[in-house]
């Protein structure tokens, strides 16, 4: 349906992606996991033609077998919407504070399917039924300020469903709700992509989330998609370090019961785009660092579970 | 805001901008006299009941006169500031979506008019075309053109970068679209703000232009042209220029202070410390 090839987004010598290759077709569950920083929305934001126009984008977008300009919004346009659609992480931002709920959700509907306004009310109430939105009827006419962050967070999947995207592209969808809320609105996304057949990229830095939703993920680090596989196989065995180090950060509440310890964090930070390592974009804060590693860019190896990308796998399966 | 305090130049611009649209209003339906209705016996009279302002050279009755002028000021304040602020905004707005070589015209070209000044413009576009009332009404909205223009295009850049326009783009909305339903009814406040001020200047430039002889033709009414009438009466009877006088500072004052408070209350960043 969607697929990149040697996608790389760059400022000047700084890539915010490098070399990334993936395809999705209808029905997939994708999770996009790493740090802030990272690229995960830059590669969203490849998939929908909307890379801002500072940055550079090289490599081959193809959608539906048709060969996409990476920025050409008279080419992009018409796809947004129907082959594709997004979610933001702050729904609060993401709704014209001006405007009534049902008028933004009706929109692109108008617009790309032309509907009628009686037709364009009737179908954003079955959205909103659909999504699980209280009160269907009093919502169309409310503003943003009035709904609660769960509520508004519904409001955008239903907009973004509005023209039955064969694609919906989630960026941590649930970072600005609490815990409870989030897991619903998780749940909600996988059951709209069971029910419609449509493919989901869920970007987190939840692995929980991920873990609930996905079939399949990618970890990225420093714009380098460092490993991929199945879900669960991934996160139960991974093979590169930065997706251990990941594992390992997160807070587990049956150890934080027992006595006080300290979390168990990857030592230091994303470097910025300007100062990434040239090598592996790892090096430097990997446990398991090697002289070379900081110098040339480790190629996928194939794992038990998918493809990972670090100089000790493939030491390991050369020296045995 | 969530105190019922507001600022002293919204509350009295509002009183004053109120009884001036207010006798504006009135003067279309009624008025003492007619205020062409000429008395030549009762000429140059003080203020008494039966004219509370008193009469003119002529006889007419001051107050009638003032009340149209009012009326005519306001029409043509009105009807510049909504035909200049339109274009304008809407030259704003296109500047503001199509970015480039699009924006570069329309703020070239707004560059160059900010420099003639404004009434030294209206002047010349009324000695070209003759002087009349429609003719300042072009002038005027033209002045308005590129001001509404540099305010529509500098709000609309600002509501460009937010998160729902990027939405909206995400739903393959197009710019005109955007422009219509997303960023113009976020950037109307500073629009009104702007638009209130103008037209404190638009009553001032059509006042200067009337009394220019550019303007209202006689015996159309209009606070411009009787200060210039009464300007060769000056010492025989002041009253005749202090009333028009007081009408065009007590107008152009209610906007101006109208328009500050609103930008004081819908902009908090730019009010002043109180």
């Amino acid at each position: 349906m969607i697929e990149l090839k040697n996608l790389s987004v760059t400022l000047g010598a700084a890539a915010a992606v490098r070399d990334a290759s993936l395809s999705i077709q209808a029905g997939d569950r994708l999770g996009v996991v790493g740090e802030s920083g990272c690229g995960k929305s830059m590669l969203a934001l490849s998939m929908m033609g909307m890379v801002p126009d500072a940055l550079a984008v090289s490599g081959q977008i193809t959608l539906n077998g048709t060969a996409m300009p990476p920025r050409d919004e008279t080419a992009w346009r018409p796809h947004r919407a129907r082959s594709m659609a997004m979610i933001f992480q702050e729904p609060m931002a993401a709704l014209n504070p001006l405007r009534r709920i049902g008028d933004t959700v009706m929109e692109p509907m108008r617009v790309h399917l032309g509907l009628s306004r009686e037709d364009a009310i009737k179908r954003t109430l079955d959205l909103f039924a659909e999504t699980g939105i209280r009160d269907p009827e009093l919502r169309l006419r409310q503003y943003p300020h009035q709904l609660s962050g769960g509520q508004r967070q519904r409001v955008l999947i239903a907009l973004a469903l509005a023209c039955d995207p064969a694609l919906l592209i989630a960026d941590e969808p649930t970072t600005a709700l609490d815990a409870n809320v989030s897991l619903r609105i998780t749940d909600l996304l996988v059951r709209l992509s069971r029910q419609r057949n449509m493919a989901l990229v869920l970007i987190s830095h939840d692995l929980g989330a991920v873990a609930r939703a996905t079939k399949d993920i990618l970890v990225m680090y420093g714009g380098d998609i460092v490993e991929r596989g199945p879900t669960a196989a991934v996160l139960a065995h991974p093979a590169h370090p930065y997706t251990k180090g990941l594992l390992g950060a997160r807070p587990r509440i049956e150890q934080a019961a027992g006595k006080r310890r300290h979390l168990p964090t990857i030592p230091g930070s994303v470097p910025g785009l300007f100062d990434l390592p040239k090598g592996c974009r790892f090096s430097g804060r990997c446990s398991v660092e090697m002289p070379h590693c900081a110098r040339s860019k480790p190629e996928n190896v194939n794992t038990e579970q998918g493809q990972a990308a670090c100089h000790q796998l493939k030491e390991g399966h050369n020296g045995g | 805001m969530n105190t019922r305090y507001l600022p002293a130049n919204l509350v009295i611009g509002a009183i004053l901008v109120v009884l001036t649209l207010g006798v504006a209003l009135l003067s279309v339906f009624w008025t003492p006299y007619d205020y062409t209705q000429l008395d030549i016996v009762h000429k140059f009279q003080g203020p008494s009941a039966a004219h509370w302002l008193g009469t003119d050279q002529l006889g007419r009755d001051l107050l009638s006169q003032l009340m149209a002028g009012a009326g005519n000021s306001m029409a043509v304040a009105v009807t510049a500031v909504v035909l200049g602020g339109s274009i304008g905004t809407a030259l704003g707005l296109l500047a503001s979506a199509y970015g480039g070589w699009v924006e570069d015209i329309v703020m070239r070209l707004s560059d160059l008019s900010f420099a003639f000044p404004a009434l030294l413009f209206a002047i010349m576009l009324a000695a070209a075309f003759g002087p009349s009332l429609p003719n300042v009404v072009v002038a005027i909205a033209f002045i308005n053109v590129p001001i509404f223009a540099r305010v529509a295009r500098a709000s609309a850049n600002q509501i460009w970068t937010r998160e729902y326009v990027f939405a909206a783009r995400a739903a393959g909305l197009g710019k005109f679209a955007i422009s219509r339903d997303h960023i113009l009814p976020n950037i109307a406040a500073p629009i009104i703000v702007q638009a209130t001020i103008e037209f404190a200047l638009a009553i001032l430039i059509e006042a200067a232009l009337s009394y220019l002889g550019l303007g209202a033709q006689p015996p159309s009414p209009s606070w411009g042209r009787m200060l210039s009438e009464a300007q060769t009466l000056m010492y025989l009877a002041p009253q005749l220029a202090i009333y028009p006088g007081l009408s065009i500072v007590v107008a152009v004052l209610g906007f101006g202070l109208l328009g500050d408070g609103l930008r004081d209350v819908t902009d908090p960043r730019l009010s002043r410390e109180r």
